[in-house]
């Protein structure tokens, strides 16, 4: 039942709290809320407050903002409403803006303005002040709901938790985990609040040779969402056993499971004191190969490509590691199914394995080097072809008599010409006609024009 | 024709009733073969939820503790009579450690150029008795019976072991046969020589019987395996090279092999062939294994065992002994030297595993772990991952 004020003129006024509470404006019920009738609030603490909302991204969804509360011309909540003559209510800077452009209308109802004042509408500023502010709070309370929730998580699992409890284990250790993981990936925030508690000292311990996937899992995920770790913190994830765990998970885990690992290295290695003979791990490489391999995973293809990149520039003995395992034709053969982002990474990868001998050779076994670098050639971006070009290069040069046959089989003259005719670096181009003279080497001149087949290239 | 024929079939089935015994028997004949089948279709059902394990390895890496391990952690482990029947294999190897430790006193006097340590103590009429001790223990031992440990043995054992010539000589034990369980019964003599001795877990656990032939075990894991009704069936081996010729029969249907690797015997050569470095055998029996064609799709777990005798050997002989790991750099002396001795070691392997595996075997399940088989809480930790890792590949596939 609302409360009616009685007024001395004999008029009703709707007390804030109520129409709020009753839902005459929009907004469910929630028992237990604070008075948030704070109707002198100014409108830069307002702004700081719908701003703050905006940010976090307030999964408090099915509270939308009521449509009174919404300018007309900018469409989104009105800090300072004012009214015009005509009784239609605007923020005060679109409608300063509009007037100062000359118009003398109003902007919803076309009518003629007959006065120019702007009427301060203080009910409906009160009113959003209060709903926004009631929603604010609720937004704080929640908030720390779960950074307390995420604490209480953290300190269950250490064993302590104030009454001092025995730490979790078993069922009830990963049904943890698994809380305070969605908590951390649905919440940013929750984050500090993790490893204010100790969580981060925690997590790095639960990772062991005797982990089992599930702890394992769900520890890492918590891990890559954000938690600050200092470098004590990483110096010690980066220890031989943890590292193995991490690794086992990344051949043997769900693919979301593979995707956080592959984060986590690349997290430790961006850092200072990082060793790059932890990376020299022959399982590791296998396991990051089989990520790219796994076509039903896309976001699994292009981190673990990210990864072997950073690790061949870091680590030049894990080159020769990488082709050991096969990579090279691996990579190759993905070359054509690959996503236009994952095509660079791709050939970055293939140009540091030639540098070492190995690499080259296994570039010139592989009988598709040479037809999906033609194809590469100005087909997705300059670096691309660049790239295709040097290996290209790299594998004519080895064995001219046998790759520069099957490249012009395979149009790489005509493509040549085009590299030569684009708008690209010069030194490509010289590149380019270096090749294209290396491969016309055993041709007679008509033979190698019919060799060029332009149109079939532009097709 | 025809009809003459069919009244001399019709009048032949009437005098014999034949055709009535005919169908009886065609019927018991269905009914039996109906039955086998569906016997057969129990046992394929029932097999799908047996998962065969190998134990292999070479020889004295660890293979029967382990399996006996798994004895005492997910069966009922060993009643009295079992223990009981422990008694003389842990007597027998007391007198083979005295034997090979005395003979060995006596060829390493000959032999080394400080022969002088070797000798058993230097005042002649205790060396004389000594001798006589030595001797007799010796004879012992060189039987294929041997008598059960007395306190009058026990106390002539104790004077042996004690001299600082045959401390000397267990500090050379890399280069003799010794057992790896000498010790630990030497510093037990006197309990195992009770009148009413009863072996411990941890002795059944410690003594030495050269593994022959095949044996076999059924256990249920404990855990989410246990509920699904998954059952896995051990199979143990010797090791030894003529034992080997066995294994090929087993190797059929197997979901997952565990390799055991002594990685203490780096320093060690075989039983069976006293110039072959047993790290080295191991090297290319593991390799040997791996390219075997009936393994294409089975699981690998590598069982790196006798961590703590390899921790305590590490400290005092040099990785760099064994050919293998001749490009071994050490570290810091202490425990990060155990550390880094044991990643090296790991390295090597994985190297191994990934050259003896065609790219189409690389997607198999391999892992490495880290293990002491006289450890149970170790053995039950690890084995709760493979049990782990085998569930998680069966849902995989």
């Amino acid at each position: 039942m609302p409360q009616y004020q009685e007024l001395p003129c004999g008029g009703q006024v709707l007390d804030i709290d109520t129409a709020l509470k009753d839902g005459i404006l929009g907004g469910a019920l929630e028992a237990g809320d604070a008075a948030a009738g704070d109707a002198g609030k100014q409108p830069v603490e307002l702004r700081k407050m719908m701003d703050e909302l905006d940010a976090a991204g307030d999964g408090g969804g099915d509270e939308v903002v009521p449509a009174v509360f919404i300018c007309p011309i900018s469409l989104e909540p009105m800090v300072d409403p004012v009214t015009l003559c005509t009784g239609q209510t605007y923020e005060r800077a679109n409608i300063s803006r509009w007037l100062a452009l000359g118009h003398r209308t109003c902007p919803t109802t076309m009518q003629e303005l007959w006065d120019d004042a702007l009427t301060p509408n203080a009910t409906l500023r009160q009113l959003i002040a209060a709903w926004f502010s009631r929603r604010y709070t609720r937004f704080k309370k929640r908030s720390a709901d779960f950074h307390g929730r995420a604490a209480d998580l953290v300190h269950g699992l250490r064993g302590t938790a104030v009454p001092r409890r025995q730490p979790l284990k078993g069922q009830a250790r990963v049904a943890a985990l698994r809380e305070l993981r969605s908590l951390a990936t649905t919440h940013q925030s929750v984050t500090k609040a993790i490893a204010e508690a100790g969580g981060v000292a925690l997590l790095t311990s639960l990772l062991g040779p005797f982990t089992s996937h599930a702890v394992g899992s769900e520890a890492v995920a918590i891990l890559v969402s954000g938690v600050p770790l200092d470098a004590d913190a990483k110096a010690a994830l980066m220890q031989p056993a943890k590292v193995s765990l991490v690794v086992d998970m990344l051949n043997e885990g769900a693919a979301d499971t593979k995707i956080n690992c592959v984060r986590l290295i690349r997290i430790l290695m961006d850092e200072k004191g990082f060793r790059p003979e932890t990376v020299a791990s022959l399982s590791l490489l296998v396991g990051v190969m089989r990520l790219i391999r796994d076509k039903r995973h896309p976001d699994g293809v292009s981190s673990g490509l990210e990864l072997l990149n950073s690790i061949c520039a870091v680590h030049r003995p894990a080159r020769s590691m990488i082709v050991s395992i096969g990579a090279v034709s691996q990579l190759v053969e993905l070359l054509p199914e690959l996503a236009t982002e994952c095509v660079e990474p791709a050939l970055d990868i293939l140009d540091a394995l030639s540098a070492v001998p190995e690499g080259r050779t296994a570039l010139k076994d592989c009988p598709r080097t040479i037809p999906n670098a033609v194809r590469l050639l100005m087909r997705v971006s300059e670096p691309c072809t660049r790239r295709a070009l040097s290996m290209l290069w790299t594998v004519c040069r080895m064995a001219p008599e046998e790759c520069a046959p099957a490249a012009v089989e395979a149009g790489l003259a005509a493509k040549l010409l085009l590299v030569i005719q684009s708008g690209c670096a010069p030194e490509l181009k010289q590149k380019a006609s270096e090749l294209l003279k290396l491969c016309r080497l055993n041709y007679t001149d008509t033979l190698f024009i019919s060799k060029c087949k332009l149109t079939r290239t532009i097709q | 024709m025809m009809s003459v024929l069919t009244c001399v079939i019709e009048s032949m089935g009437s005098s014999c009733s034949r055709p009535h015994s005919l169908n009886e028997a065609e019927a018991a004949e269905n009914a039996k073969s109906a039955d086998i089948d569906r016997r057969i279709l129990q046992e394929t059902k029932a097999e799908q939820h047996i998962h065969k394990l190998l134990l292999l390895g070479a020889g004295e890496s660890g293979k029967s503790t382990i399996f006996k391990q798994i004895k005492l952690l997910f069966q009922t482990g060993f009643d009295e009579a079992e223990l009981r029947s422990y008694t003389s294999v842990i007597h027998a190897n007391v007198y083979q450690a005295v034997k090979i430790l005395y003979d060995g006193a006596k060829e390493l006097a000959q032999v080394e150029s400080d022969s002088s340590k070797y000798v058993l103590s230097p005042d002649t009429e205790v060396l004389s008795i000594y001798i006589e001790i030595g001797e007799k223990l010796s004879e012992i031992g060189g039987r294929l019976d041997y008598p059960l440990l007395d306190k009058e043995l026990v106390q002539d054992i104790r004077k042996l072991w004690q001299d600082p010539a045959i401390q000397e000589t267990y500090s050379r034990g890399s280069i003799l046969q010794l057992p790896d369980c000498a010790q630990y019964f030497m510093e037990n003599l006197e309990r195992l020589a009770e009148v009413d001795y009863i072996p411990t877990k941890e002795d059944v656990l410690h003594a030495r019987v050269r593994t022959n032939g095949v044996v076999e075990t059924q256990f249920s894991p404990l855990g989410e395996s246990k509920r699904g009704g998954e059952v896995y069936r051990l199979y143990d081996v010797g090791g030894q090279r003529n034992e080997r010729r066995k294994w090929i029969h087993l190797f059929e249907g197997v979901d997952a092999v565990i390799f055991c690797a002594a990685i203490s015997e780096y320093d060690q050569m075989l039983f069976e062939d006293e110039t072959k470095n047993r790290m080295m055998e191991t090297k290319e029996l593991f390799d040997w294994v791996l390219k075997q064609r009936c393994f294409e799709k089975t699981s690998f777990m590598l069982f790196l065992n006798k961590f703590d005798i390899f921790e305590r050997k590490i400290q005092k002989v040099p990785l760099s002994v064994c050919e293998w790991f001749k490009d071994y750099q050490p570290t810091a002396p202490g425990k990060q030297e155990v550390e880094h001795a044991y990643e090296f070691v790991k390295k090597k392997f994985e190297e191994l595993y990934f050259q003896s595996s065609k790219p189409d075997r690389v997607d198999r399940v391999f892992k490495i772990y880290r293990t002491t088989a006289l450890d149970q809480k170790l053995v039950k930790k690890t084995f709760k991952l493979i049990d782990e890792s085998m569930r998680r590949s069966r849902e995989g596939s």
